[in-house]
């Protein structure tokens, strides 16, 4: 499946830049290695009673306020303010939590700590807690860690639309199957998403397909709002969505879970078959899924496109049905010092659009055809295929720890849509065309990914020094063009610095420096504009430079209160479109015009977190300010272009400075030990400073919003003692804060009610979960829905029922 | 060192604050798309209008805007095969489905005087002899200065 003709030179340009970069961090290390000074340490390993390492328990020193995680390896290390006698507290999910008592002298201490497996569930949730507190404690960006149970009980149609309960994350979304995350209001390449550590790559530009990423498959998702570029490099502007596989099954163990969900609003029905097994050092962890999907209810038997009412049959959207596929297998080899896993997946998924209007444009529809059934998929619709095959090896040499990923990416969409003689298009399709008549587009992308990186402990300091690089080639087809054919090489390297100050302080510092190259292909149209072929795209070679850095600090006093703050630049390397593209979307009724001498985007963000903790309430406090001095932006102009654009309306990429703040409170309160309340909220403003549209907010601006929540779980009923049952009540202020081509968007109330338990099956635990969202069948307008432009409502009420039922021996958990 | 803390704290949370209270006073931006009327009397074409091969005829329409119009373009292309609807309400009596053999295209855009809130569009517009008669739509676009646009599709007859 891989070529093996890769394009001449990029492998050289890569292995320079790398070489480049790697010695540049060897010499920082040198001279940071200079300053550390000897401590009060306890070095160990936490392993399980089979003597396999544990990652990621939670290793606390006890009246010290100090604590960190083990890493892949199971190894951790931790210093005492001063010599003495102290309590170790482990933790791991799935485990009985270890307390030992150590004597720290300035002798260094090596010791390891064995836990035993246990299967109460209470307490697992408890250790998942405070992981993710722990997470959090150690990160001075803004991070929120949602876990399988997080997913389980509040699914939605993908995992972003999952995600987006959380405050400070919306989606972009079309249809009921598909989304894109944004992240205080910045998405598509402003916002990475890593699937098993390497960097998602499909069309993260377009607006109207989601993520191809199969929510089953996701363990725990990380979601880190902020200037994260330092470790992910370029895109990751507004944070990094970052989504974990399934940890290897515990030793000696052969099973499965089978989950099946059922949803009214757009009758889906779908399963995920799960089956693992591993002896001691080696093995394997599979998953099948597959869903069916028909067209979706809104509350409105006819929608407007423009003026002219389209009726709607049994108020369904026309022809928004869809399928989906996901095909994972991971294996490997997990042995004390040494692991190395493969993982393999294929993500499918078949979907329709609303067929009365392709993006603005009104389309004459064949009723007969298209409403003889709810499921089928007619014109216009998509296919979109992604192929991942990646490598993920670490090995922990003394006090290193290193981690390697290496990823291949096939993306593969295609858009299909009846031929229409748009603007200068022949009135009828050509024979002579080798493209089908009805392939409008297709994109087709494969992406080759590096990652290396070493974590190694010098007193004090957790230092990480990495690099990454990624090669990517992009051929297009269809008889539609949106951007040219190119291929992009980026390579990065970076240093990052966690210091331990004292008990109470954490610094973090941080530098990144990356040389990225894209050349695009010239485009010519395969029609004739008044008796000429005109050039879309020109040949174009770019290379750009960028030096960013990220600092900050965690402070964690003894009692309540928390604080941390962060600053720092990322960046963005333009993409193809951007700067290449001159072509009509035609069902946009745009021109775009890129712009070849466009900069890399730079953004300088400051982030501050303030928490307060006891154990009845808990509030979070998470304001920040970012500015752009060059935020690249497709400006919609006055004009109209009657040759290149065949009568549109000019649109071009510009660069403008751009501030924008805001924040997310997150409160909870305990009531009593079963009931409790939970209030989630966001603001945000932005404003471009410069350009044609200064004074205007930037495009897909989420308004205004807060969650109300209610919870009740009864742990005092044995029987019960995993039942929930929680109600959401979700307030969106209006958006009147508009930028061209946008509509006011007015605000809209809805309410949610999620319920579950965990039933004995087989002696082991078989979760069933029910959502109701929109209970009142509420219709509103989602300012930041692909659909929003013609005014379609969003999805009415829908009951969404999931069982999971695990069997066979051990867990994959 | 526990100064530098407290300081630097202080430092992000005054930048934080003053970022939260800088000037809110948004100079009003224009949010309001340009008006494209064709309720005079002699505005034409209408929608299901008639024109006649070999003969001109006249689009004249109000465009309006708020605060200043931007540009209009007009495109008049074929719908034999009934590939879209109007943007109106009213719905025309369309001829069968065929194949265009000789299809008449127009695209144009026509300036606006700088500075215009409102104007009354007048041009001729020439329809050769020699076109496919059948159903067609006059797509008519305007934006104003700030890049709003408004789209009016209209179904017309060529005969």
């Amino acid at each position: 499946m891989i070529p093996s003709n890769h394009p001449a030179g990029w492998f050289n340009r890569l292995r320079k830049a790398l070489t480049i970069s790697g010695t540049l961090i060897v010499g920082i290390v040198l001279l940071c290695q200079q300053a550390f000074a000897q401590n009060y340490r306890v070095n160990g390993r936490v392993t399980d009673h089979a003597g396999q390492a544990l990652p990621a328990a939670v290793v606390q020193l006890k009246s010290t306020g100090q604590s960190t995680i083990t890493d892949s390896a199971g190894y951790f290390s931790l210093t005492a303010p001063e010599a003495g006698s102290y309590q170790l507290l482990v933790s791991s999910i799935g485990f009985k939590t270890e307390k030992k008592s150590v004597k720290i002298s300035s002798e260094p201490l090596t010791i390891t700590i064995v836990l035993h497996p246990q299967n109460h569930e209470l307490e697992e949730v408890m250790v998942q807690d405070r992981y993710a507190a722990q997470r959090k404690q150690t990160e001075s960006l803004n991070v929120e860690v949602v876990n399988a149970d997080f997913i389980q009980r509040n699914l939605g149609g993908s995992l972003m639309a999952t995600m987006s309960r959380l405050p400070g994350v919306k989606t972009i979304g079309i249809g009921s199957g598909q989304s894109k995350p944004l992240i205080r209001g910045l998405g598509f390449n402003r916002v990475v998403v890593v699937d098993k550590g390497v960097k998602h790559e499909g069309q993260q530009w377009g607006a109207d397909h989601g993520l191809e990423l199969d929510q089953f498959a996701a363990n725990e998702v990380e979601l880190v709002k902020g200037a994260a570029s330092f470790i992910y490099g370029s895109d990751a502007i507004a944070g990094v969505i970052d989504v974990k596989p399934v940890p290897p099954p515990t030793p000696n163990s052969l099973g499965g879970t089978v989950d099946m969900i059922g949803k009214t609003n757009n009758n889906l029905f779908g399963t995920s078959v799960n089956l693992y097994g591993r002896k001691q050092k080696w093995f394997f962890d599979s998953r099948f899924t597959y869903q069916n999907y028909g067209d979706y209810t809104v509350p409105t038997d006819r929608v407007y496109v423009y003026d002219y009412a389209v009726k709607l049959r049994d108020n369904q959207l026309r022809n928004t049905a869809g399928r989906e596929t996901g095909l994972h297998f991971n294996t490997g080899y997990v042995g004390e010092k040494f692991r190395s896993i493969f993982y393999v997946s294929n993500v499918y998924t078949r979907s329709g659009f609303f067929a009365n209007a392709h993006g603005l444009e009104p389309r004459w529809v064949d009723t007969l055809l298209h409403d003889r059934s709810s499921r089928d998929i007619q014109l216009p619709s998509q296919e979109v295929n992604h192929f991942k095959l990646i490598n993920r090896s670490q090995y922990q040499a003394g006090k290193h720890l290193l981690q390697a990923e290496v990823g291949y990416q096939h993306n593969f969409r295609q858009e299909f849509s009846q031929y229409v003689n748009h603007g200068y298009m022949p009135a009828v399709y050509p024979d002579s065309m080798r493209v089908s008549a009805d392939l409008e587009r297709e994109f087709d992308k494969r992406v080759y990914s590096l990652n290396l990186r070493d974590q190694v402990q010098f007193g004090d300091h957790e230092l990480t020094f990495g690099i990454n690089g990624e090669h990517q080639d992009n051929n297009i087809g269809g008889w539609g063009f949106l951007v040219p054919k190119f291929d992009q090489t980026t390579a990065g390297a970076f240093v990052y610095d966690k210091f331990r100050l004292n008990d109470e302080v954490l610094l973090h510092g941080a530098l990144r420096y990356d040389h990225s190259q894209l050349s695009t292909s010239s485009y010519t149209d395969w029609f004739e504009t008044e008796g000429e072929k005109l050039t879309r795209a020109n040949a174009l070679t770019r290379s750009f430079n960028s030096l960013v850095w990220s600092a900050g600090v965690n402070y964690t006093p003894e009692g309540h209160f928390s604080l941390k703050a962060n600053i720092g630049k990322s960046f963005r390397m333009p993409i193809a479109k951007e700067l290449a593209a001159n072509g009509v979307n035609y069902h946009y009724f745009s021109y775009e015009r890129g712009n070849p001498a466009l900069d890399a985007e730079q953004s300088y963000q400051a982030d501050i977190t303030l928490g307060w903790d006891t154990e009845k309430f808990s509030v979070q406090l998470s304001p920040f300010y970012n500015y752009f001095p060059n935020y690249i932006y497709l400006n919609p102009t006055a004009e109209h272009d009657y040759y290149y654009g065949a009568g549109n309306q000019v649109f071009v990429y510009a660069q403008s400075r751009v501030a924008r703040y805001g924040g997310e409170l997150q409160m909870r309160y305990l009531f009593t030990q079963e009931l409790s309340s939970e209030i989630l909220a966001e603001y945000l403003y932005s404003r471009q400073l410069s350009g044609d549209k200064k004074g205007y907010t930037l495009p897909f601006s989420p308004p205004p919003s807060v969650l109300l929540n209610l919870t009740y779980e009864p742990h005092h009923i044995d029987r019960l003692k995993h039942t929930y049952f929680s109600v959401d009540y979700s307030i969106t202020g209006a958006q009147n804060n508009i930028v061209p081509p946008e509509l006011k968007t007015p605000g809209y109330q809805v309410w949610n009610i999620q319920a579950g338990t965990k039933l004995r099956f087989n002696k082991r635990p078989l979760t069933v979960s029910l959502q109701v969202q929109n209970v009142f069948n509420t219709r509103y307008l989602n300012h930041t829905s692909f659909y929003r432009l013609i005014q379609l409502p969003e999805a009415g009420r829908n009951i969404i029922l999931s069982v999971k039922i695990p069997f066979g021996t051990g867990s994959n958990i | 060192m526990r100064n530098f803390i407290k300081h630097t704290t202080c430092l992000l949370t005054v930048i934080a604050l003053a970022a939260g209270c800088s000037k809110n006073n948004d100079e009003q931006v224009d949010t309001e798309y340009p008006v494209i009327d064709l309720s005079a009397s002699n505005a034409f074409p209408q929608q299901c209008g008639v024109v006649k091969r070999g003969e001109s005829f006249t689009f004249r329409a109000k465009l309006s805007d708020n605060i200043q119009l931007g540009s209009v373009s007009v495109d008049i292309h074929n719908n034999f095969d009934h590939h879209s609807h109007s943007t109106e309400v009213e719905e025309c009596q369309m001829e069968a489905v065929k194949t265009p053999v000789n299809p008449y295209l127009l695209i144009r855009s026509f300036p606006i005087a700088g500075g215009s809130k409102e104007v009354e569009i007048n041009q001729t517009i020439a329809v050769p002899a020699d076109v496919d008669p059948g159903d067609y739509h006059f797509l008519i676009r305007l934006t104003d200065k700030e890049g709003w646009q408004t789209l009016k599709g209209i179904s017309i007859k060529i005969q």
